[in-house]
């Protein structure tokens, strides 16, 4: 046992030393060098803190940061609320629909959002014709929203088995004691369930702080750290990399230090609750139950309504940039025309990144779970530092690192392969590590009790028995990984477009609205379609993502 | 038939001993309890025998063969769970085969073996059934099979009635005691249950903070404990603090909790604190005025059909408790004092820590 355990927490250290504390150690490394002569510096941090404009982009991505994890707060918990304690029709159903804008590509919003409110949008024209002016939904306004329609799901879903796990005696018991519904609620419920609510809302934080997608296409000329970042490392015009440098640490530290303090947190505070069955829905008088349901419903069918509206202007025709109102699937057929290659790139790529990080990711989750120790604790924190690292960074440090010497890895699919795996390995292990503490370990014990060794044990009972979980979570890799942009867009090269890089590369050239349309229904069919197939594998494990 | 020898074994968790230097020996055929309060390592100890937690120090030897340094899946153990560890991706069948099947057996000997097993646990005919079809004794039931099957040197069990039924687990130790005697395997039994203990053992290890407190039979357990801590944990006893007094060449009188109490033997020097170990049996309600007597004040009777409990107190207060038949006639009411008189030699008096 202790073989098998040694082997997979060195080797797994061994492959995240390589490929992600290796790569990001170079790109504080360069933002401590003088450019060209190689020796150690602050200046560039102190040229970049000096600099009005990097000062702005940090600002504008911490402030839209903060306003999306209020937003999402404010939306996600009474909607948790609802969805655990009141009769709501279809709740199955809703919770299915309530968890799609957590892996759909929320860059793809962002670009609903100028379909529909941008300078040329379906929306601002028609309000135009009608001489109602609205105004510019670029950089923070429209940023914002898009964060809060597609992040909520991270508070929603832990605040839901927050909701359900407090025992309906605990309420009874505060009603018994002379405390009105209300009062309960704001006494009992409301802070038994914050630590989970306030987990969540740091997660919101985090992905909010390094999407890259979304300010990409909303911001305009607004800066933005992780658009600011890749600007200043990949682009033709500003190229800078110390202060692209300079900027990663920012955003790393940040998230870093928010992913510290939400897990130090959830630590802290866990209240043991453990409901023997799930509390039955509160009474409600007819009229608040409407309110109640329409609110829950539109909530959830207003962050679905921009990928809907994606889908349907994917199928109108355009005149150029223009839209028309007639239907066909022009666009489909002009995307596809040009080449067939980037799809096959996503689906192969989503491919490998699924195998390859479940396997990775399930003998950790495993050992993650099963032994309490030192070293098993050192593998479940660095385990968890992708979730902080932005995929830009990462692939800018991927870049550095493997773009010479011994292992030359820029410019294939390998390397856009590793960022994933990187990037995703969380998922992997936390659902892989959901479903371990799902199998009592006795069971393994009794294997080896009656003769079978641990490895055959692990390999022969736990591994089917982790079966549903596994394949959950690969779907859920595999559906982020097809719509993932941010590293993508840093290590791509011509041969190994994928979709995303296609629909950005549309959206930076101004010309192709009709195309971009149609690659971001592609990326929504493709993602949405498996998630829906496999809801209920998923259900049992967003709410243990966390 | 194989016996059991453990030698100086120690197990720390951090700074905690669980399991301190314990020597024993179980003999074989013997069925053996670890009893104790939660946390006093009878738990960690039943799982180093079986290759689950580490040994630190010591050693254990089935006859004369060391298995500490065994791993677990080759010391032919067979360890029976608390929540039976029944495999639900497995049927009854495939269950009861699995560790036949771990040791190569051949698959045409396999289906004769699982059903005679099955049988010996009137499981009969179970064997394509699914776990989740079957009820907690039903598990229980597989569980035995499964380990009885594969023919181990040694039965452990780890608290294998506590997730049942009372009535339930009454029926459950007699089966699995009848099975451990017909069988003549040597068992090795974790349990809380004082009365599951004295019911089911040939001996018993009473266990505190990962030492041994006793080891005796249950009725030497049970009527001579050795230590006031055995005392209190087994049958709930009256423990009074009291100094000696005089001995009178039969008897030692006590003074405590206000009154007087005559123990068998010169128990201590005169002026010695004591503490006295009363067991609630050992007073009865006093007819006359004969034999050596104690008054306390009725508080509470509970009635409990075989037996009844009265609740007194003491002269100075300390309350005190009494087991009575239940057909006795209690004439007192609840207030009133009553007289009890008891045999000194049921009296057992421990040096105050």
């Amino acid at each position: 046992m202790k073989g098998f355990r040694y082997t997979v927490t060195f080797g797994a250290l061994a492959l995240l030393a390589l490929f992600l504390l290796y790569p990001l150690s170079l790109v504080l490394n360069a933002s401590l060098r003088v450019d060209g002569t190689g020796a150690l510096t602050l200046a560039n941090y102190l040229k970049t803190f000096a600099s009005n404009y990097y000062v702005n982009s940090i600002g504008n991505s911490l402030m839209a940061a903060a306003l999306a994890t209020i937003g999402a707060t404010l939306i996600g918990l009474p909607l948790a609320f609802c969805l655990a304690r009141v009769d709501l029709p279809g709740k199955t159903l809703l919770l299915t629909l309530a968890t799609l804008p957590l892996v759909l590509p929320s860059f793809v919003a962002a670009y609903a959002l100028v379909l529909l409110f941008g300078h040329a949008g379906i929306i601002t024209t028609a309000l135009r014709a009608i001489g109602i002016p609205i105004g510019p939904i670029y950089g923070l306004t429209g940023i914002t929203i898009v964060f809060t329609l597609t992040l909520y799901p991270y508070v929603l879903m832990p605040a839901i088995a927050a909701f359900k796990a407090i025992d309906i005696s605990i309420e009874e018991a505060a009603r018994n004691l002379g405390g009105s519904r209300l009062h309960a609620f704001r006494t009992v419920l409301l802070p038994v369930a914050m630590p989970a609510v306030l987990a969540g809302a740091l997660l919101v934080f985090i992905e909010a702080l390094e999407n890259f997608g979304v300010p990409v296409v909303l911001a305009e000329d607004r800066p933005f750290l992780a658009v600011d970042i890749f600007k200043l490392f990949a682009g033709e015009a500003d190229n800078n990399p110390a202060a692209a440098g300079v900027l990663s640490v920012v955003l790393i530290a940040s998230t870093a230090i928010m992913l510290l303090v939400q897990r130090r947190y959830l630590n802290m505070r866990r209240f043991t609750t453990n409901a023997r069955s799930v509390p039955p829905p509160v009474p409600l008088s007819r009229g608040w139950r409407a309110v109640a349901i329409g609110c829950s419903w539109g909530l959830v069918l207003l962050s679905l309504f921009p990928f809907m509206a994606v889908l349907f202007i994917s199928s109108l025709k355009f005149r150029g940039p223009v839209l028309t109102w007639q239907l066909g699937f022009s666009n489909y057929a002009l995307l596809l025309a040009g080449s067939y290659q980037p799809l096959y790139n996503t689906l192969m790529l989503a491919t490998i990144t699924a195998l390859v990080a479940t396997l990775l990711g399930a003998p950790i989750g495993y050992i993650v779970t099963r032994h309490r120790g030192r070293l098993s604790s050192v593998l479940d924190v660095i385990g968890m530092v992708p979730f902080a690292v932005s995929g830009t960074v990462l692939a800018i440090g991927l870049i550095i690192a493997f773009n010479s010497g011994f292992l030359t890895l820029t410019g294939g699919w390998l390397i856009l392969v590793i960022a994933y795996v990187v990037r995703k390995l969380p998922f992997s292990i936390r659902s892989a590590s959901a479903i371990v503490h799902q199998i009592e370990p006795s069971l393994e014990e009794a294997s080896i009790n009656l003769g079978v060794s641990p490895f055959w044990t692990f390999v022969t009972m736990t591994v089917p028995l982790m079966a549903s979980g596994l394949v959950g979570g690969m779907i859920l890799v595999w559906i982020t990984a097809a719509s993932e942009l941010s590293s993508t867009i840093v290590l791509y090269t011509s041969r190994w477009s994928t979709m995303t890089v296609r629909m950005y590369q549309f959206l930076e050239g101004g010309e192709g609205a009709g195309s971009a349309s149609a690659a971001a229904a592609i990326l929504i069919l493709f993602t949405a379609g498996p998630l829906l197939l496999v809801h209920r594998l998923l259900r049992r494990q967003d709410a243990a993502m966390l | 038939m194989t016996t059991i020898r453990i030698e100086g074994i120690t197990r720390s968790f951090g700074a905690v001993r669980a399991v301190d230097n314990v020597s024993l020996t179980i003999d074989e055929g013997k069925l053996f309890t670890l009893l104790g309060p939660s946390g006093c390592g009878k738990t960690t100890l039943l799982r180093m025998i079986a290759g689950f937690a580490d040994v630190e120090a010591g050693s254990i030897s089935f006859d004369d063969k060391r298995i500490d340094r065994l791993p677990a899946h080759r010391r032919n153990i067979g360890m029976v769970f608390q929540n039976y560890a029944i495999f639900p991706n497995l049927t009854v069948e495939g269950n009861v085969a699995y560790g036949l099947r771990a040791r190569k057996v051949k698959p045409a000997d396999i289906p004769a073996q699982v059903e005679k097993a099955l049988a010996r646990v009137r499981l009969g005919g179970y064997g394509s059934r699914w776990p989740h079809q079957l009820s907690g004794g039903q598990l229980q039931r597989v569980a035995i099979a499964r380990v009885l099957v594969i023919e181990p040197a040694v039965l452990l069990f780890d608290e294998p009635l506590s997730n049942l039924d009372a009535q339930l687990r009454t029926e459950m130790r007699v089966e699995i005691r009848q099975l451990q005697q017909s069988l003549g395997l040597t068992a090795v039994y974790v349990t809380h249950d004082q009365e599951e203990a004295l019911a089911i053992s040939d001996r018993i290890a009473i266990l505190r903070a990962g030492k041994i407190e006793q080891i005796g039979s249950p009725e030497e357990i049970y009527q001579r404990p050795q230590t006031a801590f055995v005392a209190e944990f087994l049958g709930g006893t009256n423990m009074l603090p009291g100094v000696a007094g005089a001995f009178d060449g039969q008897w030692t009188e006590v003074a405590t909790c206000g009154t007087r109490i005559l123990v068998a033997g010169k128990v201590a020097d005169a002026g010695q604190k004591l503490l006295l170990s009363i067991r609630p049996e050992a007073l009865r309600l006093a007819e006359g005025p004969e034999g050596p007597l104690l008054q306390a004040k009725l508080v509470l009777r509970e009635f409990l059909g075989q037996i009844q409990r009265l609740h007194a107190a003491l002269p100075d207060g300390t309350p005190i408790r009494v087991s009575a038949l239940g057909s006795r006639q209690v004439a007192a009411t609840e207030g009133n004092t009553l007289a009890f008189t008891y045999d000194p030699a049921q009296i057992i008096a421990y040096p105050a820590p």
